[in-house]
């Protein structure tokens, strides 16, 4: 079928390194074990027809509702035993029901020499059950026990017929197959995705540190070379800015909040690649070291890609396998993967459990890998470069120049901003409301905030100090009580 | 000539249009950015659910240091608004920050439509039937509602 071939065809032409194949869901293989399954079913008499029938009932299998009334069948909607609740030992079975006493399948539909051989598994399945839960009592844990008899005890409230019926269920030896090929896939899987993820992180760690290295503005002794890192440092700013803008694998708010799929993952990094190379960020780096960082920082974020397409294409892969076993032999398959999906947590990181593979949110261990890393390079790289904005006045929302603390909050006002506010008469912070504005002094001057701007901004800071001599300047002049009104006057001179 | 608009409220316009607060609009005029046409709608669960009101926003010379000029334009039932449309809000007066925005201004309007407060009235006759017949205050600013706030576009 189509699926399956796309499916072949992605494992071999993409670039994922060999060792990575051995993992994937092995879905040729699954589909023979389903045909196998039909076999076996219709060898037991359960051809597709018969199984189609016994689906009408069997299908409510999430829930506990009640069809009573219909045609007196109100017992086929009985609690159906959940394969759920016993998930260390899973072996799919076949669910059918029967009268307790004797027996007999309760499904009219069936053909008289089918159930009589249903009749004589259901027989030896149950007198099995018998001795099994008689001996393995001990072994098995309580909480299963007890939700076993919760679940009858329901049935029973639900219908009085139920008294008489009970489920049993038979197991299928090519279904176990099926599911012993399918599980180990998974763990593998999970191997890869933590696997995977430590070297990536690894990698997003020595990257900071070689932005760091990179973009530390003026260190001791490197006077001389002050203009070039200066430079340097606004196009990595440029750079880390575009990414934020729209970050590639994890956007925090929007109709997709969360992670993003593969291929919305692909299409954001072949936009940003694009702006990146439109502005010519790269070439436009003088030294050799933070061109190499920059590669470096682009090629990790292939890197991530990578290994969230192979997730998310493993993922699809066992969401169909498994919604074909459902459909072609009814039997339970969801509960397999409910199940597998406590035990594998990654698999569940975005929240979003829809069973639905081609939805928008990626599947499988992508969705954690996507989180993660993320996550990973806005604290070990991205942070590593500030943007000016984190250094705005609250006030004036340009950057705060000279910086002045109140003292009260960490919160850094221009100083103009803070003069103003005085000559306003305005007495209290305006971002915490203590009364704090009008003992402002020379002496909250920020010098260390202003230490840092001057590094990492620097030619803002000198863009805001030339307002600020000039706006030092007319006060000057203006002199007494006319000074607020000329300063008015003056801005429309600005050129700004 | 206009003097050149403040970092400020530029950065302020841009926002209220690319990062919208769900049921309040506010545009600045093509001609005098320090004016803006806002739209409120009445909060869902209150008696001006339903309401869509109109208020003119002007932001003085010195903002932010002092707070946005702000009315009603279109007429509401409202123990703390007046005829002429103005509007008692801590905010708006001695609360003022220059921290806060004219969104932040906005959702306090708003959520003042939903909590009135006839303890500090400036419709003294308005709080007063509020204080009395609450029920019939209520109805008749349904009405009013209704009546004024009912988009006819
Ligand atoms: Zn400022
Ligand atoms: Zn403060």
């Amino acid at each position: 079928m189509k699926f399956g071939q796309e499916f072949q065809k992605a494992l071999a032409s993409t670039e994922f390194p060999e060792e990575w194949r051995g993992s994937a869901i092995d879905y040729k293989h699954l589909k023979k074990c389903i045909k196998k399954i039909n076999t076996e079913l219709e060898s037991i008499g359960l051809d597709g027809e018969t199984l189609h029938h016994l689906s009408e009932w069997m299908s409510p299998a999430d829930s506990i509702q009640t069809v009573a009334g219909q045609d007196g069948k109100g017992y086929y909607s009985a609690a159906t035993p959940s394969l759920a609740a016993v998930p260390e030992e899973f072996t799919p079975q076949l669910r059918i029901l029967v009268d307790s006493k004797t027996g007999t399948p309760l499904d009219a539909t069936l053909a008289p020499e089918t159930r009589e051989s249903l009749q004589k598994l259901a027989k030896h399945e149950m007198a099995a059950a018998g001795r099994r839960e008689h001996v393995g009592s001990v072994k098995r844990p309580l909480d299963r026990l007890r939700r076993r008899t919760a679940t009858e005890d329901t049935a029973r409230k639900q219908s009085v017929s139920l008294e008489d019926a009970r489920w049993v269920q038979v197991p299928l030896a090519s279904a176990k197959d099926f599911f012993e090929l399918l599980e180990p896939k998974l763990q593998e899987l999970e191997t890869l995705r933590e696997a995977e993820t430590a070297k990536l992180e690894e990698e997003i760690f020595d990257l900071g540190e070689a932005v760091e290295n990179v973009v530390e503005p003026v260190r001791e002794g490197f006077e001389a070379r002050r203009e070039v890192s200066y430079r340097d440092l606004y196009f990595w700013r440029e750079m880390f800015r575009l990414y934020m803008e729209k970050p590639i694998f994890y956007s925090e708010h929007g109709p997709n909040g969360g992670a993003l799929t593969f291929k919305e993952a692909h299409s954001r990094l072949e936009d940003y690649d694009m702006r990146i190379r439109s502005t010519g960020l790269l070439e436009k780096m003088r030294t050799p070291e933070a061109r190499q960082a920059a590669k470096r920082f682009l090629d990790l974020n292939v890197d991530i890609l990578k290994i969230m397409h192979f997730q998310e294409m493993n993922a699809r892969a066992m969401t169909k396998i498994l919604k074909k076993f459902d459909k072609q032999t009814r039997l339970e398959g969801r509960a397999f993967l409910r199940n597998l999906r406590t035990q594998y947590p990654a698999l569940l990181t975005n929240g979003r459990t829809g069973t639905g593979g081609g939805s928008t949110s990626p599947g499988g261990f992508a969705s954690s890998i996507a989180r993660d890393l993320n996550a990973e390079l806005a604290t070990k790289v991205l942070g590593i470069v500030p943007q000016v904005e984190d250094w705005n006045c609250p006030v004036c929302y340009a950057m705060a120049w000279r910086p002045v603390n109140l003292g009260c909050c960490t919160s850094v006002f221009c100083i103009n901003c803070i003069i103003k506010l005085q000559e306003e008469g305005v007495e209290r912070c305006p971002v915490c409301d203590k009364e704090t504005v009008l003992q402002a002094n020379g002496r909250n001057i920020d010098f260390e905030a202003m230490d840092f701007m001057e590094k990492y901004f620097p030619l803002e800071a000198k863009k805001r100090q030339k307002f600020h001599d000039r706006a030092a300047k007319m006060a000057e002049r203006g002199g007494g009580g006319g000074k607020h009104e000329e300063e008015k006057e003056k801005i429309p001179c600005r050129t700004m | 000539m206009a003097a050149p608009l403040p970092k400020r409220i530029i950065k302020e316009t841009e926002r209220l249009q690319n990062e919208p607060v769900p049921g309040i609009s506010a545009l600045p005029h093509d001609d005098n950015a320090r004016y803006f046409d806002v739209m409120v709608e009445g909060p869902g669960g209150s008696c001006y659910e339903g309401g869509v009101f109109n208020l003119e926003l002007f932001l003085p010379d010195d903002y932010p240091m002092t707070a946005p000029k702000i009315r009603f334009l279109t007429r509401i039932y409202h123990p703390n608004i007046d005829r002429l449309g103005r509007i008692c809000l801590d905010v708006l007066k001695n609360n003022w920050s220059p921290a806060l925005q004219i969104r932040t201004i906005l959702l306090s309007i708003q959520a003042l439509l939903g909590a009135p407060n006839p303890e500090d009235p400036l419709n003294e006759a308005v709080a007063k039937q509020w204080k009395e017949n609450q029920a019939e205050a209520i109805k008749t600013a349904r009405e009013w509602t209704a009546l004024y706030a009912t988009a006819k576009k």
